[in-house]
């Protein structure tokens, strides 16, 4: 169990993360969501001691990360997949790592196999592509065999089948026991593995909850089409509904299709159509940060 | 998950409850022990031994290794071969190289930092032994040897051009002093470079202005210095433990020099004063 408690950290006059506390769960993956430039990677980096938080702390079963006698025994971390020398191999890469944590040179050769870069231990990491990178950024995470893995963007660069294999990898990961505590602006990516969701934007917390929780109560949207337009908009404002008119078409928004078609029979509207449709979770979680989002695009 | 943001309060106590494979059991053991002191001396092996890959992984060590036994033979062979003054012999012409060897150890001590901050390594370092004194330890134990090492195989390379120069072998009780005089002043030479680049953190910022002090600074301004002040510059203290007999000269000439011991100790001194603050600030500045 991570426990995240009152994290902040300060550059000069801009607070990038801002008292933040949350817990990850063991075997489960955590997503870690939110806009560019929300405090995830800055909030990372806190968690493995590379940055110093202005206040607050992170406990792995209650002890802090620098407190640790084996920290890549039990933390594999995955913070910028561009950290490795371009003029070193993956298998020399690899060996340093594991030298460093006093982890079997023989490590070195499973991980590489683990993550299916076999032909390519003699080759030059500058010659590596982004997703070659972050599988030897990977191989580097799971050198220690950790209990934890922590990911900052690890599909990035990843192709297609790269960012399944991930997907699958994390899942089994996370069901042999082991906590994933993986960041990601592509949501719905997040949303095919996470179990659950810290959501951030601005550095504060926005929400720390199940997915399954966050998708029940996803917006409803009712689409409505009738000939008498006016006589329904009057009837659903009386009931206080959000109705947005174009024409004969209707977009009802805090109710149900169900409650719509009550409410024309009862009072002897013809539909004409009448349909519902639940709003996705990448909506509702860019809904959730759009208020606190540092760039966006007009 | 719980939160206690002021904001939110979410409670699920299903997320408690850890889904395990069974049949595919984590690995075991305490990973989440305490670490004690003890357990940092006894990683300190492995922190050597990772140094070391870095160090003898990278193409660029080894074509320093390769060049500096070639500078060697090849100023010492240039200095004896063309030398007017016969006086000059092997036993003095060995050290000549080492000025120049210096600057290589220093900017090797340099890159040992400055390409792991640049690379992101060190982040991986950290991130693997969060204990900073320990990165530190290795990396001026590596330095140390780097020094050691460019220094020798100069110093046998710049004797064996020396005699291809055509010189004699000259007085030989010298040479172990002289040659351990030499190395102390190339391993110095590689430390200050690994401090200077532990304050920097940027390679062309740091190997740039190391040789922008050593050769415009201190070889063009110094001799308008007074002996007091020139005494206490780095490289000229450092060159002064360079002892090659009369036939060799200082770039800045003092009146009244100092013990060799005593440069040593002034030349020691910035090694330890850019290691300290380059520790420090390693304790004090987030990686990237």
């Amino acid at each position: 169990m991570i426990n995240v408690s009152g994290l902040t950290k300060r550059y000069g006059e801009r607070t990038a993360v801002d008292n933040l506390t949350f817990d990850v769960a063991d075997g489960r993956v955590t997503g870690f969501v939110g806009p560019n430039g929300a405090g995830k990677s800055t909030t990372m980096r806190m968690m493995v001691g590379l940055t110093r938080p202005d206040a607050g702390e992170v406990r792995y079963d209650g002890v802090r990360y620098s407190d640790l006698q084996h920290p890549a025994r039990l933390v594999g971390a995955v913070l910028d997949a561009r950290c490795m020398h371009p003029g070193r191999t993956a298998r020399n890469h690899l060996r340093a790592m594991a030298a460093m944590s006093g982890i079997p040179v023989g490590r070195v050769e499973q991980v590489l196999a683990e993550v299916g870069l076999e032909s390519a231990v003699d080759q030059r990491a500058g010659g590596f592509s982004l997703g070659m990178r972050q599988r030897l950024a990977l191989a580097g995470a799971l050198l220690g065999d950790p209990q934890v893995l922590l990911l900052d963007e690890p599909s990035n660069g990843l192709d297609p089948d790269g960012i399944r294999w991930l997907r699958n990898h994390l899942s089994a990961f996370a069901e042999r026991g082991g906590t994933v505590f993986v960041s990601s602006h592509l949501i719905g990516e997040l949303s095919l593995f996470a179990d659950d969701l810290v959501v951030v934007g601005a550095g504060k917390l926005l929400a720390a909850e199940t997915v399954q929780a966050i998708t029940t109560r996803q917006a409803v949207t009712v689409v409505a089409e009738t000939p008498q337009p006016a006589d329904l908009v009057r009837l659903l404002d009386a009931q206080c509904f959000t109705v947005q008119a174009t024409g004969d078409r209707l977009v009802i928004r805090g109710t149900t299709k169900a409650a719509v078609s009550q409410l024309a029979f009862e009072n002897g509207i013809r539909l004409v159509e009448l349909s519902e449709s639940a709003q996705s979770l990448e909506d509702s979680l860019l809904d959730m940060t759009s208020a606190s989002a540092e760039f966006t695009s007009a | 998950m719980t939160t206690t943001n002021p904001t939110m309060t979410t409670t699920n106590p299903s997320i408690a409850i850890p889904i395990i494979n069974p049949a595919v059991p984590r690995a075991t053991g305490n990973h989440s022990a305490l670490r004690t002191r003890s357990d940092d001396m006894r990683a300190v092996p492995a922190a050597l031994r990772s140094e070391w890959i870095k160090l003898a992984s990278l193409r660029a060590n080894k074509a320093i290794l390769v060049l500096t036994p070639l500078v060697g033979a090849l100023i010492s062979w240039a200095l004896a071969s063309s030398a007017t003054d016969k006086k000059l012999t092997a036993s003095e012409l060995f050290i000549f190289p080492l000025p120049l060897v210096a600057m290589l150890a220093t900017a090797t001590g340099i890159l040992m930092f400055t390409s792991e901050a640049q690379h992101g390594t060190l982040a991986a370092a950290l991130t693997a032994r969060p204990t900073r004194w320990m990165i530190v330890t290795a990396k001026a134990a590596m330095a140390t040897m780097v020094g050691l090492v460019l220094g020798a195989t100069a110093m046998a390379a710049g004797f064996g051009g020396a005699l291809l120069g055509g010189v004699d072998v000259g007085d030989e009780s010298a040479i172990a002093s002289r040659a351990a005089w030499a190395l102390l002043y190339i391993a110095l030479g590689a430390m200050i470079g690994l401090g200077v680049g532990m304050i920097a953190r940027h390679s062309a910022g740091a190997i740039s202005g190391l040789l922008m002090w050593a050769f415009v600074i201190e070889s063009l301004f110094a001799p308008a210095l007074p002996d007091g002040v020139v005494h206490f510059l780095p490289f000229s203290a450092g060159y002064r433990l360079l002892d090659a007999g009369p036939n060799f000269k200082a770039p800045v000439t003092i009146a009244h020099e100092l013990a060799r011991p005593e440069y040593a100790l002034i030349f020691g001194g910035y090694a330890l004063v850019s290691l300290a603050i380059g520790t420090l600030l390693l304790y004090r500045r987030d990686t990237n």
